[in-house]
């Protein structure tokens, strides 16, 4: 049996604030498998952020193991960690956060440039990636060109474009409208029945309604973690 | 190779997005690029300027003449200053008897030299008057170009001729055909007999403007103050053959003033004997030292272009650590964050050193036609004023990009 792709056990981090500290994610245990669309929920200050925060190996525990594609990350130096954002984990967030005054095929090609390769073959896996997302048209946009659906997808081509096992979306329908929320949650659905692992992090109930699990936290600990009963599939119009 | 070629591109894609990001803030951009072209133009100017400075002291050196040692009736104070107070004395005779007796000389030729007015009828202009020998000439290659030269029956006469520079004959004489005229210095009536031959002008000193007449003209009639005696000398050149002859005869003419003075051993020297090679050597120091102060004032500015830099770089490293996170959390390492923003500063350095330079090679020629003052710049000045702006880009640009790449993901994506 492989591993999960993602195990933590006892995971803590603690934050010290006016002299107090502040157990944000307080000994949580869990694992996601791969392949696997998994919504974290919670109230804002409930950890759920600094969970996400901690498996996209932004941040480092207070203390607790985790465990990512069999790597033990609390092993690992700031470059090392740098190298595992890039190869096995992608981001899209809220904002989008992408450069400005930056054409979408450069924007998505960012994180190849981390990753070492060659000018030419950056543009074109860039350009591979913006068209399987319908932005073929948009290339040489820059983000004030396009609306805020255009540019999620643009974040989420730069997130697919080094071909990760993992996407980590922190609130990624929360600036948009319902209509675009349902097509950003269609190509979710879509990336995830081609493997990879997705996972969510929203406080919108009807958005977790298109996961496959359920977590929610709330003072820093999971206190449900279960398979979404009734799943959606979402529609692309 | 393809490690190289891909870390060149590297480099490329760091200038490139260095250069969207320097568009994005122009005004900024091109104020701290001002500070670094001011720097880098005040340095590479000083360079000039002490080079053209060098250039004209050999060149002095060269008008004087070589192979010559210049006899002057100053306490020899070895290296230091002469004392004016303890004037020495210096005659004809001492000329004549250093002529004699040292061996390998070409010519002596003692010198008065007194400021005059020369006049004709309705211009007057104020200049040196230099009473020589004959000999003057062959020590200092001074000819004339038109006309003659003085001559012995002058000096044994005490005709009153005079031998005029191209500047003061372009002065008084604006129609040319001075040769043959009549001019008045200090109201006494001389007679152009020739022209002197163009040496131009070193270090604001133009070699044109004097006139030569007999030493004992000079002597009888245009003295202002009286003499200590009936045939003192201000100065006395001696050519000779060559440097070797030169280097023994220092030694023979102090020996012989000394024996003439009767200067008691231990004693300083009632005058002063140096070789033009000497003479060469201590101003060459001087002007070392002139262009080392030059360009540590220059540098100073470089320096203020520096500390701008930086502090541009802080403010830049501030406003985008958004950018910073992001980057970071899509796989930059520290070392790509930190040449990032070194390749910003490195940028901005070396746009404001070829700007400098530019400014420089344009005020050096501007120097060179206005003042007629030589501003040589070189090629390894113009590198290395390019290289040292680089240079001063990574080291004033190296603190920021350290601290940009020490960020923490999180909390550099969380900023606002």
């Amino acid at each position: 049996m492989t591993p999960p792709l993602l195990s933590t056990s006892e995971l803590v981090k603690d934050y010290v604030i006016g002299g107090e500290t502040v157990h944000a994610v307080n000994n949580v245990s869990l694992s996601i498998a791969r392949g696997e669309f998994v919504a974290i929920m919670g109230a804002s200050g409930s950890g759920k952020s600094t969970f996400m925060n901690m498996i996209g190996c932004l941040d480092v525990p207070t203390s607790g193991t985790l465990l990512l594609d069999g790597i033990d990350t609390k092993l690992l130096s700031s470059d090392e960690l740098a190298e595992i954002r890039n190869r096995k984990i992608g981001f899209v967030f809220q904002q989008f956060n992408l450069l400005a005054r930056t054409s979408a095929l450069d924007n998505v090609a960012v994180p190849l440039i981390y990753a070492g390769m060659g000018h030419a073959e950056r543009r074109a896996k860039a350009k591979a990636k913006l068209e399987a997302l319908g932005l073929g048209e948009r290339l040489e946009n820059s983000p004030a060109k396009l609306s805020g659906g255009q540019q999620q997808r643009v974040a989420i081509a730069r997130a697919l474009v080094t071909d990760p096992l993992m996407l980590l979306a922190d609130e990624p329908t929360g600036a948009l409208d319902t209509q675009t929320s349902l097509d950003i949650m269609s190509i979710f659905q879509g990336l995830n029945d081609d493997g990879i692992t997705m996972v969510v992090v929203t406080h919108e109930p009807d958005i977790a309604e298109y996961a496959a699990r359920r977590i929610i936290f709330r003072d820093g600990k999971v206190i449900e973690d279960e398979a979404v009963k009734s799943r959606r599939r979402a529609v692309a119009q | 190779m393809s490690q190289l070629l891909n870390s060149v591109a590297d480099w490329g894609v760091n200038v490139s997005i260095a250069m969207t990001a320097l568009r994005t803030n122009l005004m900024r951009s091109i104020l701290t690029t001002l500070g670094v072209m001011i720097g880098v133009f005040s340095v590479i100017l000083a360079v000039a300027v002490g080079n053209g400075a060098k250039v004209s002291v050999t060149q002095q050196i060269a008008t004087l003449g070589s192979n010559m040692a210049i006899v002057v009736p100053e306490p020899d104070n070895e290296n230091g200053p002469p004392r004016p107070r303890e004037r020495g004395r210096l005659t004809e005779r001492d000329a004549k008897a250093i002529e004699r007796q040292v061996p390998g000389i070409n010519a002596v030729a003692p010198q008065i030299r007194n400021s005059v007015q020369v006049s004709t009828a309705g211009r007057s202009v104020t200049t040196l008057a230099v009473g020589a020998t004959p000999a003057y000439g062959i020590v200092s290659n001074v000819t004339a170009s038109e006309g003659r030269f003085l001559s012995d029956t002058d000096v044994g006469s005490a005709a009153r001729v005079a031998v005029i520079g191209e500047t003061v004959a372009n002065r008084i004489f604006q129609d040319g055909g001075a040769v043959g005229q009549t001019i008045r210095i200090n109201r006494v009536p001389f007679s152009v007999v020739g022209i002197l031959e163009a040496k131009g002008s070193n270090l604001g000193n133009d070699n044109d403007d004097q006139v030569i007449v007999p030493i004992s003209t000079l002597r009888q009639r245009l003295l202002t103050t009286p003499a200590q005696g009936p045939d003192d000398v201000q100065l006395i050149f001696v050519g000779f053959d060559d440097e070797e002859a030169l280097l023994v005869g220092q030694k023979e003419i102090k020996n012989l003033l000394r024996a003439r003075y009767r200067v008691a051993k231990g004693s300083v020297n009632p005058f002063t004997v140096r070789t033009t090679t000497e003479i060469a050597e201590a101003t060459g120091t001087v002007t070392q030292i002139f262009q080392g102060l030059l360009v540590a004032i220059a540098s100073i500015s470089l320096l203020v272009g520096g500390i701008g830099i930086m502090n541009i770089m802080l403010v830049s490293v501030t406003e985008r650590t958004r950018e910073i996170g992001l980057r970071m959390a899509l796989g930059a390492k520290r070392r790509d964050i930190r040449n990032q923003f070194l390749v910003e500063a490195a940028v901005l350095c070396v746009i404001g050193g070829a700007m400098g330079l530019t400014l420089a090679l344009l005020a050096a020629f501007a120097v060179e036609r206005a003042a007629n003052f030589p501003a040589p710049i070189g090629w390894d000045t113009a590198l290395m004023s390019i290289a040292f702006s680089a240079v001063i880009g990574l080291v004033f640009g190296g603190y920021p990009a350290i601290r940009a790449s020490r960020l923490s993901p999180i909390e550099a994506l969380r900023s606002e």
